[in-house]
C-alpha cells in the first residue's frame, strides 16, 4: 500500500509544488534585502569589530602599555613591545594585532585600564594580502581617530551596565 | 612532651605542632614548616625592623596581635595566622598601607611581581574608602642602574638595611617621619655599592626597578632560565629573564655555598654588553690583501685547521680565564693533537716562576670566609676583584669582630674598618710581607721556603705594622690571609704567594688566591696551564710562536702588556675565537670564528673553591656564533685527533683529576725599583668585553676613567698641577691625560688603568712610567 502511495506522490511531484509554494507566498511578503553597502541592519552598541586605539581628547594616546591586554587574549593576537618615552612616561613602540588570530572576544577591551584598546562597531573590512592581517599601532591610532565618535557613543550609552 | 633539647621550644602554628630553636622568630618557624605569613619588612638575609606590621598574627593568651617577624617563640606557644583577630589586624594594616600609595599598578615596573600587589589581593578592600589626596614623594636619581619612584615607597626599610649591613655603604636613609617619611640620599648622589642591583630585589613595590630594564617587559612574559655568572669565580648563581629568546634582565638565584641571594652589579647588568654593536656575528677570513671576507664556516674551519697544522707543535693557544671549564680541556686536546705545550690562561699576571708550588689556589670554603676572626688582605681591593668575597669579609667583620690588616698600593674604599694599613707603592708590598713573616718569629718555619725566600725574611726588620697584623694573625683561630688580583699580577707575585702561604701557615691560617676571570680554577684543573716543558703567557710573548690561537679575549685589554702582544702576534697567524670584536682581533687576526658567549651555551664552570657549576644556554647565539666546545670539536675532528669522539657535550667525560702542571721552580732574584712605577689597576666593569661592553655599567662611578692619579706629595714635588694635562710616557709610548691629585695612592706610584681602549698603548700594568707636564 505505502509503495502505491509514494509512487503516485513521486508521480504527481508533489514535494516540488510544496517546496514552490512556499516560494509563491514569498512573492507576495514585504522584502527585508538590504543593499549592503549602502545600508546597513542595525547593530547593537556592543558590536565587536575591528579594534581600535583610542586617544584623550588632546591628542594623547590612551595606552599606556601595560600589556594587560596582551596577557588576556586568548588568542595571543596580540605582540606589545614597550619602553620608556623620553617624556618619562610609559609607551608602547609596537602594538600589533593579528586580525587572523582574534576571535573578536572582546576581552582585550575589557581588560584595558584605560579604554585604550576597544572593538569599534565597524565590520566591513578586507585585504587583499594575508600580511595587511597584521595592524600596527598607527593603523589602530588611525582606526581610533576615525571612529571615536561612534566609540565614545557606544561606551557612553553602555556606561551603566559597566 | 619534654624536650630533650633545652634549646628548643615545642610550640603550634594554625594547628601543626613543630619544634623550634629558642629565640628564633615565628616567621621563621612558619616559613620552615610551609605556613605563609605575609609581611614587607621582614627579609631572612637582614636585621628586623618590625616596621610594616603585615605580619601580625594571634598568639594564644596575647592580649594583641603580635608581630611574627618580631615575636620570638616560646615553650607551648599557640599561634594562629588565620584567626579572625589576625586576618583583620592584616587587613587593616594593608588598608592603611595603600593609603598613600599610588593604586596606578599598570604603569608601575613591579606590577605582576610585586609583594604589595600579591597581599593586597588576598587582604586589600576591593574599593578604596580613602578619598582625600595621597602623599606624593619626588623621584631621587640614584645613578644609572637603580630607577626609583619613591611615591610607591612603603618604608619597609629594607633597603636601607640592606645597604647598611650587607653592602655596608649606608648610602640611603630614611628622613622625615610618620607621612613625611622618605626614602632617600641625604645629599643628591648615586649609589656607588656595587652590590647596588640587589635593593632592587629586595625592595617589596615599586619604589626602586631594574633602570635599564624600565618598561620593557611584564614579569609574566618572561622565562627564566638559570645560569651562572662568568665574570668572578664566586661563579654566582643567577637567572637570565628572556623574551623571545632575548636576554631582558638578570636577578639572582639563591645558592648558600655560593652568592647566598645577592648578585653583584657586574653579572646583573653585564648582559647588555651581549646586545653591543660588537658582537661578532659571521666567521671571517682575512684575504690576501688584507681585507676581511665573510665567509662560512667550513670555509673558515679550513683556514682555521691550515694555521694550526702550518703551526703544529710551534702553536700559542692564549684563552680567556673565564671560558667553559670543556674548553679548556678541549683546547688542550687539541694542542695535544699538534703537538704543542704553549698554553696559558693567567694573561694579567706577570710572573710564573712558583708554578710547580701552587698547588693550593684557594683553602678556605667560600661559605666558611664569615667566619674568620683576623684577616691580612693583600694587594685587594676586594669589593671589585669579586665583590661576593668582600660581602664575605664585611660579615667576618660583622659578625665576628675579625681584625682586618691590609696591605695595598692605595687605600682602596674597603666597606669595613681595618683595624690597621699599609698603604705603600707596589715595590715596596713585598717588603712589607717579609715584614709580616719576620715578625711571625719562631712560629715560621723558614726551613719550607726556598733559600733565597728564607734569606729575605731574616734580613727583613719587623715594622709596627707588621707586628700588629702578625701578632693579631696569630692569636686568630680561624685566620684568612687573601691574596687579591693586585697582588697576583704584581711582577713578584711569586714571592707574594710563597709569603702568603707560608704566613697562614705559620697562623694556622687559610690562603685563599683571589685569581683573574670567571674559571681560574677550572682553567688550572682542565689542562689551560702550560704542563712540563710548555711556556707560559709570559714566555709565549718572549718568544713568538708560528701559530697563535687566542681565545675570546682582547690582545689590546684584555693582557698585562698589550703593546707586547701584539708585537708577538704579528709574528705569526692567529686564529681569533671571540665573541666580541674589537679593532685589535681585527688588526692582529687572520681568522674569526664568532664563539656564543657564556649565557648563550652549555658548559661548566668551577667556582674558587672548586664546585662545578653547570651552565645551560638561557638565549640564542646571534648570526652565525656558535658555543665554543662545538668550535674545538670541529677543529679536533677535521684534524683527526684523539680525544674529540663524542657528539653531544653530556657524553664528553671530565677527567676526575687535576691536570699537570710544571714542576721547574724557581724564584727570580728581588728586584726593588726607583722611581714612579705605573698601578694599572683593571677597574670593576673592565674585567671583559662583556662589561665592557655593557652601558649602564659604564655609565656608573665606579667603571674607569682614564685619568691619570699621583698621590698630592708626588705632585707637588714634581712641579705639576692637578687638572692639568700631563704626559706619562712607558718605554717609547705616550699617553695624556689630565692629572688628579689623590690622597689614598701611596707615594710613588701613579694609577693608570689598564684595559681601556686609551690605555691599550702603553707597557706593562706594573712596569716604571715617567709623569711630566705636556
Ligand atoms: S578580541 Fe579577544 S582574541 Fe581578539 S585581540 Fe582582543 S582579546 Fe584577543
Ligand atoms: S591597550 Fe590598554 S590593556 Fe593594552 S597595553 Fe595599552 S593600556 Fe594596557
Ligand atoms: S624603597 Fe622599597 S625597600 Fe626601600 S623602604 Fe621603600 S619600599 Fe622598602
Ligand atoms: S614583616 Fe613583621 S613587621 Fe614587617
Amino acid at each position: 500500500m505505502n509503495k502505491v502511495i509514494r509512487y503516485f506522490k513521486s508521480l504527481m511531484m508533489i514535494e516540488l509544488w510544496q517546496g514552490l509554494g512556499v516560494t509563491f507566498k514569498h512573492m507576495f511578503k514585504p522584502k527585508f534585502t538590504v543593499f549592503y553597502p549602502e545600508e546597513q541592519i542595525p547593530k547593537s552598541n556592543r558590536f565587536r569589530g575591528i579594534h581600535a586605539l583610542r586617544r584623550y581628547p588632546n591628542g594623547e594616546e590612551r595606552c599606556i602599555a601595560c600589556k594587560l591586554c596582551e596577557a588576556v587574549c586568548p588568542a595571543l593576537a596580540i605582540t606589545i613591545d614597550s619602553e620608556m618615552r623620553d617624556d618619562g612616561t610609559r609607551r608602547t613602540t609596537r602594538y600589533e594585532i593579528d586580525l587572523f588570530k582574534c576571535v573578536y572576544c572582546g576581552f582585550c577591551e575589557e581588560s584595558c585600564p584605560v579604554d585604550s584598546i576597544v572593538l569599534t562597531d565597524f565590520a566591513d573590512f578586507h585585504m587583499e594580502d594575508p600580511k595587511e592581517s597584521i595592524l600596527d599601532k598607527q593603523q589602530l591610532l588611525a582606526l581610533g581617530d576615525r571612529f571615536e565618535e561612534s566609540i565614545s557613543k557606544n561606551r557612553q550609552q553602555d556606561a551603566a551596565y559597566r | 612532651m619534654n624536650s630533650p633539647d633545652n634549646n628548643l621550644v615545642n610550640i603550634e602554628i594554625d594547628g601543626i605542632a613543630t619544634t623550634a630553636a629558642k629565640g628564633s622568630m615565628i616567621i621563621e618557624v612558619a616559613d620552615r614548616i610551609g605556613v605563609d605569613i605575609p609581611r614587607f619588612c621582614y627579609h631572612p638575609k637582614l636585621s628586623i625592623a618590625a616596621s610594616c606590621r603585615m605580619c601580625l598574627v594571634d598568639v594564644e593568651k596575647a592580649p594583641k596581635p603580635m608581630p611574627a617577624c618580631a615575636t620570638p617563640v616560646m615553650e607551648g606557644m599557640k599561634v594562629f595566622t588565620e584567626s579572625k583577630r589576625a586576618v583583620d589586624a592584616q587587613r587593616g594594616i594593608m588598608e592603611f598601607l595603600l593609603i598613600n600609595h599610588p593604586l596606578d599598578c599598570p604603569i608601575c615596573d613591579q606590577g605582576g611581581e610585586c609583594e604589595l600587589q600579591d597581599q593586597a589581593v588576598g587582604y586589600g578592600r576591593s574599593v578604596s574608602r580613602f578619598s582625600e589626596s595621597k602623599r606624593v614623594v619626588e623621584d631621587k636619581d640614584i645613578g644609572p642602574l637603580v630607577q626609583t619612584e619613591m611615591t610607591r615607597c612603603i618604608h619597609c626599610t629594607r633597603c636601607v638595611r640592606f645597604l647598611e649591613e650587607i653592602a655596608g655603604t649606608d648610602e640611603l636613609g630614611g628622613i622625615g617621619r610618620g607621612d613625611r617619611l622618605e626614602i632617600g640620599t641625604m645629599v643628591a648622589r648615586s649609589i656607588d655599592s656595587e652590590l647596588s642591583g640587589n635593593v632592587i630585589d629586595v625592595c617589596p613595590v615599586g619604589a626602586l626597578t631594574n633602570k635599564p630594564f624600565r618598561f620593557s617587559a611584564r614579569a609574566w612574559e618572561l622565562m627564566a632560565r638559570a645560569s651562572v655568572s662568568s665574570h668572578d669565580g664566586v661563579t654566582s648563581n643567577l637567572y637570565y629573564h628572556t623574551r623571545r629568546n632575548e636576554i631582558l634582565r638578570c636577578v639572582p638565584r639563591d645558592n648558600e655555598a655560593l652568592n647566598e641571594c645577592w648578585i653583584s652589579d657586574r653579572d646583573r647588568y653585564s648582559h647588555y654588553g651581549l646586545r653591543s654593536d660588537e658582537r661578532l656575528h659571521e666567521p671571517m677570513v682575512k684575504d690576501s690583501n688584507g681585507s676581511w671576507q665573510i665567509v662560512d664556516w667550513d670555509v673558515a674551519l679550513d683556514a682555521a685547521a691550515e694555521i694550526l697544522t702550518d703551526a703544529g707543535e710551534d702553536l700559542g693557544m692564549l684563552l680567556s680565564p673565564s671560558a667553559f671549564n670543556e674548553e679548556y680541556l678541549l683546547a688542550s686536546r687539541l694542542l695535544k693533537g699538534l703537538g704543542g705545550k704553549n698554553i696559558d690562561s693567567r694573561l694579567r699576571e706577570t710572573t710564573f716562576t712558583d708554578d710547580a708550588s701552587r698547588q693550593i689556589q684557594f683553602e678556605c670554603q667560600l661559605s666558611e670566609m664569615a667566619k674568620a676572626d683576623a684577616v691580612l688582605l693583600i694587594g685587594s681591593n676586594i669589593h671589585e676583584d669579586a665583590p661576593i668575597l668582600g660581602h664575605k669579609v664585611r660579615q667576618a667583620w660583622l659578625k665576628n669582630q675579625a681584625a682586618i690588616y691590609a696591605v695595598m698600593p692605595r687605600n682602596y674604599n674597603y666597606h669595613f674598618d681595618c683595624a690597621e694599613t699599609s698603604v705603600i707603592e707596589p715595590g715596596k708590598m713585598l717588603g712589607q710581607l717579609l715584614s709580616i713573616a719576620k715578625a711571625l718569629g719562631e712560629s715560621l718555619d723558614t726551613r719550607s721556603l726556598q733559600a733565597n725566600v728564607a734569606n729575605a725574611v731574616e734580613n727583613a726588620a719587623a715594622d709596627e705594622f707588621a707586628t700588629h697584623a702578625a701578632n693579631a694573625l696569630k692569636a686568630a683561630d680561624n685566620a684568612l690571609l687573601l691574596v687579591g688580583k693586585m697582588a697576583l699580577s704584581h711582577p713578584q707575585a711569586d714571592w707574594i704567594r710563597a709569603l702568603a702561604q707560608a704566613i697562614s701557615q705559620a697562623v694556622a691560617g687559610r690562603c685563599n688566591l683571589i685569581a683573574d676571570g670567571g674559571n681560574s680554577t677550572g682553567a688550572r684543573y682542565y689542562g689551560a696551564q702550560p704542563a712540563d716543558g710548555g711556556l707560559d703567557v709570559a714566555q709565549m710573548l718572549e718568544n713568538p710562536a708560528k701559530g697563535w690561537v687566542l681565545w675570546n679575549v682582547n690582545p689590546a685589554l684584555d693582557f698585562d702588556h698589550p703593546a707586547l702582544v701584539q708585537t708577538a702576534l704579528a709574528a705569526g697567524k692567529v686564529l681569533a675565537v671571540s665573541s666580541f670584536n674589537s679593532d685589535a682581533i681585527l688588526a692582529n687576526a687572520d681568522v674569526i670564528l664568532p664563539l656564543a658567549a657564556t649565557a648563550e651555551s652549555e658548559g661548566s664552570l668551577m667556582s674558587f673553591d672548586g664546585q662545578l657549576q653547570q651552565v645551560s644556554a638561557a638565549s640564542k647565539a646571534p648570526g652565525m656564533s656558535k658555543p665554543g666546545w662545538k668550535i674545538l670539536h670541529r677543529l679536533g675532528t677535521q684534524l683527526g685527533l684523539e680525544g674529540f669522539e663524542f657528539s653531544r657535550l653530556g657524553s664528553l667525560e671530565m677527567p676526575e683529576e687535576c691536570a699537570a702542571v710544571r714542576t721547574d721552580f724557581e724564584f727570580a732574584e728581588l728586584e726593588v725599583s726607583n722611581g714612579l712605577n705605573r698601578l694599572g689597576e683593571v677597574g670593576i666593569y673592565s674585567v671583559n668585553a662583556e662589561c665592557r661592553q655593557s652601558a649602564p655599567l659604564q655609565d656608573t662611578h665606579l667603571a674607569s676613567r682614564a685619568v691619570i692619579s699621583m698621590n698630592p706629595e708626588d705632585i707637588s714635588t714634581r712641579d705639576l698641577s692637578p687638572g692639568a694635562t700631563v704626559t706619562a710616557t712607558q718605554g717609547d709610548q705616550q699617553i695624556h691625560l689630565v692629572l688628579k691629585s689623590d690622597p689614598s695612592i701611596a707615594a710613588g706610584c701613579v694609577l693608570l688603568p689598564a684595559a681601556m681602549a686609551e690605555t691599550a698603548h702603553l707597557g706593562s700594568a706594573w712596569a716604571a712610567i715617567e709623569v711630566e707636564a705636556k
